[in-house]
């Protein structure tokens, strides 16, 4: 499945995964700053992500507890979503995924933290 | 008044239990937490929502706030319009004018002669990026009490979010949050004989309503409003609601009948009184009376040993006659005459009987110095009297 990435500084990153991976795993792997504090337990905001139109409407919808750690990120809109609860499947194929400029931890001296 | 057992819930939290609620390390934050949490529950069960769903804040003016900028900013890529009353509380009714110059459209809706809006046109003014729908539940100058259940459905067709300023409903008159089909709700603590300085927000989870919040911080409640949330307030909130859920029938029981007892003595002893706003549609406890050929201010002042009011605490300082009384189409002289009698839970009856009294004792005498009264009473019709300056 290719999607294309694009991270804080506005930068287009393609690339490529296969069904069933895990959107934030796939998005470490190729160095982009998504920090994915909790390792995708559902317990934290860090790898908020926006995903364009129509690739969003096809995905299943979030559950409550993803929607709760939603509310606590940070310059939320209405395409946004908990990267590592999406899974890449065809129905993401040319979907464009955009980095928030921040996120809920207060990273504003520019330090960026290793994937953990 | 603060109700008594609102005091006592608190006191433990203005001197003992001082932990800041949010500190999770310590036992000092825990029972904070504790006691937040169960007045977050008490709040919910007066209006059947889950307590996840309710937010504390400063009071219903900055409820009104967060619900209204926090809506439209949110939905703002998509939507740009929104729908409220003519009558709403002024904070409502500032919001909106400061969103139309961000760029938002709002269309404010006329109300009938009796006070309340027209359901058809409120339909009519659905406009396909409508993002919000907000009317006032119970009207705290004039008293009546909006369709809200209608409204809520006709909201829920047009997929469109309601929002309700209920701080003078809450705890006075059964709210279903889910019947009612409400998405967002504003509440006060200082309107239910609770604290001053404390309030809520109700957000509806499913389907999810989103906020942009306007206090950034560190995330507290929700993420909608930062800022530590002050325990001994909200605890008071909390016992208001839990009070008020216990004494609702019995106190509408007793404010109806203090109500019919000062209408009816006033209305027999003087004529040419006004009851202002729809008679069935209301909530008994806020009467508001134009007695015809006087001056309310003189009245007022005349009676000022009675806490009374011509407009609401918040309009008291201005000098333009009440917006809510001219939107129901009374005549600006029957506007400058209105005083609005406020009776509560803690009202009594030589209460109600020294007002009705003092009341009439000045209303006959103000008559009795004013020349339209005289001109009235000689047969001449005010309106056809042409005024000149000098």
């Amino acid at each position: 499945v290719n999607v294309v990435f694009v991270d804080r500084e506005g930068r287009r990153v393609p690339v490529r995964g296969r069904v069933g991976e895990n959107v934030l795993h796939l998005a470490q792997r190729h160095g982009l700053e998504l920090e994915g504090a909790c390792e995708a337990s559902l317990a934290c905001s860090t790898c908020h992500v926006y995903i364009s139109e129509p690739h969003l409407s096809r995905l299943p919808a979030p559950d409550e507890r993803e929607e709760d750690l939603l509310d606590q990120a940070p310059l939320l809109q209405e395409n946004s979503r908990l990267a590592c609860q999406v899974l890449l499947s065809s129905a993401l194929e040319g979907a464009q995924i955009s980095l928030p400029r921040v996120t809920r931890n207060f990273y504003v001296d520019g330090h960026v933290p290793k994937p953990h | 008044p603060q109700d008594p057992r609102v005091l006592d819930s608190m006191l433990p939290y203005l001197t003992a239990y001082y932990g800041n609620p949010h500190s999770r390390t310590h036992a000092y934050g825990w029972e904070s937490e504790a006691a937040m949490e169960k007045a977050r529950r008490q709040v919910a069960d007066l209006i059947g929502a889950d307590s996840r769903e309710i937010i504390f804040t400063s009071g219903a003016t900055e409820s009104n706030n967060m619900a209204i900028k926090g809506v439209a900013r949110f939905y703002k890529s998509r939507k740009k319009h929104i729908i409220t009353t003519q009558t709403e509380h002024k904070c409502v009714l500032d919001s909106c004018r400061s969103l139309e110059t961000e760029g938002f459209r709002v269309t404010y809706l006329p109300v009938k002669r009796n006070g309340l809006i027209d359901l058809k046109e409120l339909e009519a003014a659905f406009q396909p990026d409508t993002s919000l729908v907000s009317v006032m539940t119970v009207n705290n100058e004039i008293g009546v009490k909006q369709p809200i259940h209608d409204i809520g459905e006709i909201c829920r067709a047009h997929k469109v979010f309601f929002h309700t300023d209920a701080a003078q409903a809450i705890g006075k008159i059964p709210m279903d949050v889910n019947n009612m089909k409400i998405d967002l709700m504003s509440i006060s603590g200082h309107k239910i004989y609770g604290p001053k300085g404390v309030g809520a927000l109700y957000v509806r989870r499913r389907p999810r309503v989103r906020l942009e919040p306007l206090q950034s911080g560190g995330g507290q409640e929700r993420g909608l409003r930062s800022g530590t949330v002050p325990t001994p307030l909200a605890v008071g909130l909390g016992a208001a609601c839990e009070v008020a859920q216990q004494e609702m029938e019995y106190d509408h029981k007793r404010i109806s009948q203090l109500a019919e007892r000062l209408v009816t003595k006033i209305m027999s002893e003087v004529p040419d009184v006004v009851m202002n706003g729809d008679q069935e549609h209301r909530y008994p406890g806020c009467i508001n009376l134009s007695f015809a050929y006087v001056e309310g201010e003189s009245l007022l002042m005349a009676l000022k040993d009675v806490a009374l009011s011509s407009g609401s605490a918040c309009t008291s300082a201005s000098l333009e006659p009440s917006y809510v009384l001219r939107a129901i189409g009374t005549d600006e002289d029957l506007a400058h005459s209105s005083i609005r009698f406020g009776i509560g839970r803690f009202t009594t009856e030589e209460e109600v009987d020294y007002t009705v009294q003092k009341c009439i004792q000045h209303v006959k005498r103000l008559r009795e110095m004013s020349p339209l009264w005289e001109m009235v009473q000689d047969g001449i019709d005010l309106k056809s009297i042409k005024w000149t300056q000098h």
